[in-house]
Order: structure tokens, then C-alpha cells, then sequence
């Protein structure tokens, strides 16, 4: 069987490696997908806020990036990228974001769309200073 | 044929470097093929390249795996005209610290570590190593470390996979003539 040959190449330190590095990355994801929903979505462009709502509210968003326009939809308090200019459509493949803290990155289009829970206050201005 | 002293560590050095020009090139190849690949998720890739860089770290030591994995990334990236791309810098800062960790655990370890251990820490570095460049030059944010428990978690798979088969491939290689003069040598040279 492969994984019996796979653990057969394996010494002990081996896995110990993979065995730790698991539980880390394990621990890890079950500490973050502990999160309350989230109440507004937010979009930067470069560090910039250039555009936020409520994500009860559905629309259609056009958002200008450095490439091109994309589209974003709010519905059903989540909200999901279904048009990109960027040859690879990563923010699109990130698929749909609805909780507190959760993103959505289009790196060659310098945008960045997160949601934000509603009672927390702004904190977010730290980073615009460069 | 006679050989003088001079000549056959000449001989050994040459060897040396077209095997290095070998594996990059190799590496070259694995890292375009896999980007041509469609993936799942977009920022799962299988680093298959890192079977190379594994392999060259344990016959010819951390300078060589330094050399096929900056080289690999620089041609790489003129390859698929993203040189000194966002892209670019992320591949540079994940393979940077993937070689510096695999480098530090070869040293540290010894033996008692096989090319899956060291793969795996090497992978998982790369995905270390990629978030935090991306958070410094790209998204300033920390909502970006989300991604990086599934990173974690994939790269681990990768990491195992990509080292059996680096496991795999040392053993044919060792068996062959061409690095006879080879066994144990990475340990010598990383001396030097």
C-alpha cells in the first residue's frame, strides 16, 4: 500500500515532524473558525477604505482596482466575488465570506474585502500610515 | 585510464556543477508544469520543485540547494514574465525560508532526520515564509493569517509526498556511478 511505503521512508524524528506540525495547524484552524458572524463588509483598495455596508443589505457592487473592475455581491448576509479582471481569479476561488474577520484578497487588483462584526469599534486606521 | 589526484577532483567538480545545472533545470520545469496545472484552491500549489531542492541538500549540501532554489526561482519567474512581480517576492521569501529551515534542520539533526522530515519542514516553512511577506508588502492586514492554518495543513500533505518520492529518488541516484564518489559527500562540502 502507498502510505505503508510512504512510513516505511519515514524515521522516527520524521514523524515527530509531521505529527507536531499537524496538531499545530489542526489547533490552529479550530481556533479560527470559532467566530460570530459578522455585521458589515468593508472593501480597501491599497490601505484604503473605499467602500463599506451593512451585509444584510443585498447589492451588486463595482469595485475599481488597480487592474480593473470587479464585482462583488452581498446576499443572504454573506457576500462573494463573481467578477475579476485578474488573470488567475483567486478572490474568486476564495468562494463566499461571512463572518467576523474573514477576507477576501485580490492581490493583483489591490483589493481587499472583510467583514467586520458590528459592535467592535473602529480600529482599523493603524495601518493607513504608510 | 589513469587519473592524477588533480584531475579526478576536477573531474568531481564538473560533475558537480552540471548536476546542479541538471536539477535546476529539472526544477525549472516541475515549478512551470505545476503552475500550468488547475488546483482546487488558488493557493494550493504541490511545490514539486522542493523534491529537487530536498534531493540536491542531501547530496551536495546547503550551498547547492541554495543555488538550484534561487536559480530555479529567478528563471522560473522570467519563464512566466513574472519577475519582481508580487508573485515573485512571495516565491522568493517562501523558498528563502524553506531552505534556511531544511538547511538548519539537516545540520541540527543529522541521521535522524530522512528527506520526509525535512521536506515537510521545508514546505511548512515556505507557507510561513510566504505569509509573512505577503502580510508585510501586500495585505498589511491580519485577517490574512486565516489562510494560514489550511496553508499548514496542505503543505504538510505536500511535505510528506514530495519527500518520499526526494527519498525515492536519492536512492536510485546513489546506486548510480556518477555520484559513487558521492556517498556522504554534502556533509563534506558543507564543511569546506
Amino acid at each position: 500500500m502507498a502510505l505503508k511505503s510512504v512510513l516505511r521512508r519515514m524515521t522516527l524524528l520524521d514523524r515527530a515532524i509531521v505529527m507536531v506540525l499537524g496538531m499545530f495547524a489542526g489547533s490552529l484552524l479550530l481556533g479560527i473558525n470559532s467566530r460570530a458572524p459578522g455585521e458589515n463588509i468593508l472593501v480597501e483598495r491599497e490601505g484604503k477604505i473605499i467602500f463599506t455596508a451593512p451585509l444584510k443589505e443585498e447589492r451588486e457592487i463595482r469595485l475599481k482596482g488597480i487592474r480593473g473592475e470587479a464585482v462583488l455581491i452581498v446576499r443572504e448576509g454573506g457576500a462573494e466575488m463573481i467578477e475579476a479582471p485578474c488573470p488567475r481569479k483567486v478572490c474568486m476561488g476564495m468562494g463566499r465570506i461571512d463572518q467576523d474577520g474573514e477576507i477576501i484578497a485580490c492581490v493583483p487588483n489591490g483589493l481587499l474585502v472583510r467583514i467586520e462584526g458590528g459592535n467592535e469599534p473602529e480600529k482599523t486606521y493603524d495601518v493607513l500610515s504608510r | 585510464m589513469t587519473f592524477s589526484v588533480a584531475e579526478s577532483s576536477d573531474l568531481e567538480r564538473a560533475r558537480r556543477r552540471i548536476f546542479l545545472a541538471l536539477f535546476t533545470a529539472l526544477a525549472v520545469a516541475l515549478n512551470t508544469v505545476e503552475v500550468l496545472l488547475p488546483s482546487p484552491v488558488p493557493w494550493f500549489r504541490l511545490g514539486l520543485a522542493n523534491i529537487l531542492t530536498v534531493t540536491v541538500l542531501l547530496l551536495y549540501g546547503p550551498r547547492a540547494a541554495w543555488a538550484v532554489t534561487l536559480g530555479r526561482i529567478i528563471v522560473g519567474s522570467l519563464l512566466l514574465g513574472r519577475l519582481f512581480s508580487p508573485g515573485f517576492f512571495l516565491s522568493l521569501g517562501g523558498g528563502a525560508a524553506a531552505v534556511a529551515v531544511m538547511t538548519a534542520a539537516w545540520k541540527l539533526c543529522g541521521a535522524r532526520i530522512g528527506p520526509v522530515g525535512i521536506s515537510c519542514l521545508g514546505a511548512a516553512a515556505h507557507a510561513a515564509g510566504q505569509m509573512l511577506l505577503a502580510w508585510a508588502i501586500l495585505v498589511r492586514h491580519d485577517a490574512l493569517w486565516q489562510l494560514f492554518p489550511l496553508l499548514l495543513l496542505a503543505s504538510l500533505v505536500t511535505g510528506v509526498l514530495n519527500g518520499a518520492v526526494a527519498d525515492m529518488l536519492l536512492e536510485t541516484l546513489k546506486g548510480h556511478p556518477a555520484f559513487a564518489g558521492l556517498r556522504d559527500a554534502g556533509r563534506k562540502n558543507s564543511s569546506r
